[in-house]
């Protein structure tokens, strides 16, 4: 497929020039905000002076450009800056592990909204016109219709203070793992469960939806009719024909939800104590940690700039009729 | 059609994991409800406790550098793993540390004279701590590389500090070692306060072998397990996720440490929940709590605590500028807020009102002071006075904050300066880093803000905000008879007379209204009934090595 390998590669070539762009954009826009660290961090009592001289000795006060070119060439090296939340640790140690974390939970998140939304939405539009269509979107909906600064609070008083059976908050490794592979797996302990039902119950409504009007469209289409007509069992016009077709677009949200395994919810990190990326991330803007900031935003953007090549390639790949590229041959 | 079964292969791989993550839950689910907590006494059972350990919710703090501390979240933590020559007991008297006792002071109130106990070591045991250590501590707080903003605000009465932070100095005069066990710090005049600020982490004792090339912003990785001489030491620091302390036993002070560990978890969470679900053995309470645990029907009701912390909050206003330059217009201000109402019915008793600069439980407090009470009437006559409500017209109230509303304190605040003085003040919200600069700069008419007591001295609220000389003077106000009063009272020996300086200073700035005093804030916390000996300090001091577990 030269057409397709042509498009791979001239997208290949445009991911560096559109992560460019963004790190000039964050990387101005936080030092053009007024307000820095040693601001925030110097305590009240300070003088100007002493701010004066950090900023100095940090080259806070050299130009601009000159601070970006240095960053730059670091960050190239993979050099990530040290952090100013905790004071002089490198970036890369503090955010490697908890995009870990992040990319965990959403992991399984992903996995469940996809894996019951899909069968759901099939079976629900299967079922159009009848009472039990509108109930079990209706249900998901629900779910989807409450904030999760709400639904954590209630799910936690539930399983853990009413109940009994769930730890509130936190992040457990499993040890036995962790011992003997040297992978901190936080998947295996009970700690999990509240933020996996937390982000999964209102996530499968979107793809229920999604996947059960897609499987409404390819029911009207000829060749499902043909199918019929042709006398094959409905099992099989549903699994072989339907389904399958219906499953097509399904693929470019996986793509999104790809890249949104790295992004990490503030809300769901915070109430629930899981030391992911969304809390770091939110301080960091808040104590202008700098180099955190753009560590954070240029991994989050390479795996959103990723993601959707991925899902281009895989779309190429699955539908026989976008052949991209190759359409004027 | 190879590329398809890839699709289903997957969507199968999904659906296959929901029923092993489902079946796990179920499991792990039915397991916890089985042989769970519900079961078993409360506390410390917990599978995963240590024996003796104490659970806290902590802050993340900054940085464990003592010489670099700035903020009470790392303080929290450096008090008990560092320590120096003098400390706070639980009733905030001074009292000696690493010195055997308290120093002998010269005639002239000038020379500190610190005999230090021999039997002090860090905590790898290696090396015995001497007066030599506290030298270089200190010049390593003050030394301009070391890029620390606390040490020379700490340290600069001793003679000879200022140059060294300068670096016009090779060492500071005013610190000597005499020989192992004796230290001899010479201030530059006497100051009745100095010893309170020497109990401030930056007059600590690090190990110079770890501590060598660090500064506050770089080389820290030692702070990751540092060597102290505090009754804690690091056990394991998880950055972004727990904090572990185990006792030290060769601690030199009684009584020992008696928890053989604390474990912090930093990782946030609702703490509230956590408490119930005793995975936390503390925690504050917050106002959207308070009124069910202050309910006596509440289980948890008699596990509260509410103590007074010494802090101040206020509305600060820029005197150097029309019209808020004219103190009617501020007194006015003053007296058109009903502090009671605010905090009774809107904090519901979180606070106390203020009526004066000093908070309740520091020196000096003022029980009689005469604040600027809350009078609608004459509020509204002092403000024609000075040309009424129009002057106001064009004046903001800087806050700090990022939500949608500023809060229920301020809405309150200016709904009554507009019912009862006829005037609509804007307020302005900006993030912290901005509001710091702000406010450094005077770039605000008035503000909300907050002061919290670094030591247990007037000088610390009354001669820092309110000298016309003093950095953190952000008012701007200056009056002569107040310095006078602030700068007897640095020098001033004998305490009745020098508590009497500082509430005649506190009367005239109350009056004059720099600052309107809101409120002072409480703590309020619960505690297990099992953690015995914990009491919730108005500041950071060391506090840990008191605690008992006991069922």
């Amino acid at each position: 497929m030269p057409g397709l390998a042509g498009y791979i590669i001239r997208r290949l070539l445009l991911a560096p020039v559109i992560l460019f762009i963004i790190s000039l954009a964050t990387f101005f826009l936080g030092r053009f905000a007024p307000g820095d660290y040693v601001d925030i961090q110097a305590g009240a009592r300070a003088t100007p002076e002493i701010k004066e001289r950090i900023r100095e000795e940090l080259g806070l006060n050299d130009p601009i450009y000159q601070q970006y070119f240095r960053y730059v060439t670091n960050f190239v090296q993979g050099d990530f800056g040290d952090s100013v939340i905790y004071r002089g640790a490198n970036v890369e140690d503090i955010i490697f592990p908890r995009l870990w974390v992040t990319l965990q939970y959403n992991l399984i998140v992903s996995l469940l909204t996809f894996g019951i939304g899909i069968p759901l939405g099939t079976w629900a539009a299967l079922r159009r016109g009848t009472w039990l269509d509108p109930l079990a979107i209706g249900t998901f909906l629900t779910f989807a219709a409450v904030p999760i600064v709400v639904t954590i609070p209630i799910l936690q008083w539930l399983f853990a203070v009413k109940l009994g059976w769930l730890p509130c908050c936190g992040w457990e490794v499993n040890r036995a793992i962790d011992d003997a592979t040297g992978v901190e797996l936080g998947i295996f302990s009970k700690n999990i469960i509240l933020p996996v039902l937390v982000l999964t119950l209102p996530g499968i409504a979107g793809v229920a939806r999604y996947m059960r009007s897609q499987v409404l469209d390819v029911l009207d289409q000829d060749f499902v009719r043909t199918a019929r007509a042709k006398g094959l069992v409905e099992r099989v016009v549903v699994g072989r024909h339907v389904v399958r077709n219906a499953l097509l677009p399904i693929a470019t949200l996986l793509g999104f939800e790809l890249a949104g395994l790295l992004g990490g919810s503030f809300f769901i990190e915070t109430l629930l104590g899981i030391p992911g990326i969304g809390q770091f991330g939110f301080e960091s803007i808040n104590s202008r940690d700098y180099n955190a900031i753009m560590a954070i935003v240029l991994i989050g953007s390479a795996a959103f700039v990723v993601a959707n090549l991925l899902a281009d390639i895989a779309y190429g790949f699955i539908d026989p009729r976008i052949r991209l590229g190759e359409s004027q041959t | 059609m190879e590329t398809r079964r890839l699709v289903l292969t997957l969507t199968a791989i999904a659906v296959g994991a929901v029923v092993v993550i489902g079946g796990l839950a179920i499991a792990l689910g039915s397991g916890g409800g089985g042989g769970g907590p519900a079961d078993e006494s409360p506390g410390l059972n917990l599978p995963d406790r240590i024996e003796g350990e104490l659970r806290l919710f902590g802050p993340d703090p900054i940085t464990l550098d003592p010489a670099c501390a700035a903020d009470a979240g790392s303080a929290e933590y450096i008090v008990e793993i560092f320590s120096g020559l003098v400390s706070f007991d639980r009733d905030l008297n001074i009292i000696p540390d690493i010195a055997e006792a308290l120093p002998k002071v010269s005639d002239d109130g000038t020379v500190y004279t610190f005999t230090l106990r021999r039997n002090v070591n860090f905590h790898d045991s290696s090396r015995r701590v001497v007066a030599g250590d506290f030298k270089y501590s200190m010049e390593r707080a003050l030394h301009p590389d070391t890029l620390s903003t606390v040490g020379p605000v700490y340290l600069d009465d001793i003679v000879g500090a200022k140059a060294y932070n300068r670096g016009d100095a090779d060492e500071v005069a005013g610190i000597k070692a005499v020989d192992d066990s004796t230290l001899q710090i010479t201030i530059d005049a006497p100051k009745s306060y100095f010893l309170a600020k020497m109990t401030y982490p930056t007059a600590y004792v690090v190990d110079r072998r770890e501590v060598d090339k660090a500064t506050c912003f770089a080389d820290t990785e030692w702070t990751r397990s540092p060597n102290g001489t505090g009754p804690f030491e690091m056990k394991e620091w998880v950055l972004g996720q727990r904090i572990e302390l185990q006792a030290n036993p060769d601690f030199y002070l009684e009584p020992k440490p008696s928890l053989s560990q604390v474990t912090y978890i930093l990782s946030g969470g609702s703490p509230l929940v956590m408490y119930e679900n005793d995975e936390i053995d503390l925690t504050g309470v917050g106002i959207n709590d308070i009124e069910r645990i202050r309910d006596p029907n509440e289980p948890l009701n008699k596990e509260l605590v509410e103590t007074q912390s010494l802090d101040t909050f206020y509305i600060g206003i820029n005197v150097k500028e029309p019209p808020l330059d004219d103190p009617k217009v501020r007194q006015a201000l003053a007296m058109a807020i009903d502090r009671d109402l605010i905090a009774t019915e809107l904090l519901l008793d979180l606070v106390v009102p203020a009526k004066g600069i000093l908070p309740p439980g520091m020196l000096a407090y003022n029980e009689s002071l005469e604040g600027l009470e809350f009078n609608p009437t004459r509020a509204r006559e002092l403000l024609d006075e000075a040309g009424g409500p129009e002057v106001l017209r064009d004046v903001t109230l800087l806050a700090t904050g990022r939500g949608a509303s500023p809060g229920p304190v301020l809405d309150a605040i200016v709904a009554l300066w507009n019912e009862n003085l006829g005037v609509d003040i804007a307020i302005e919200q900006t993030d912290f880093a901005v509001f710091q600069r702000d406010i450094k700069e005077g770039n605000y008419q008035i503000s909300s803000q907050g002061w919290i007591a670094d030591y247990v001295d007037p000088q610390d609220f009354l001669d820092i905000h309110f000298h016309s000389d003093s950095p953190n003077n952000e008012t701007g106000y200056s009056s002569a008879k107040v310095d006078d009063l602030l700068e007897k009272g640095r020098t001033e020996s004998d305490a009745q007379k020098r508590i009497e300086l500082y509430q005649q200073a506190e009367e005239i700035v109350v009056q004059d209204a720099p600052w309107i005093p809101l409120s002072h804030g409480k703590s309020s916390v619960l505690i297990k009934p099992y953690v015995r000996g914990y009491i919730i300090p108005p500041f950071v001091i060391p506090n840990l090595r008191y605690v008992t577990l006991q069922r």
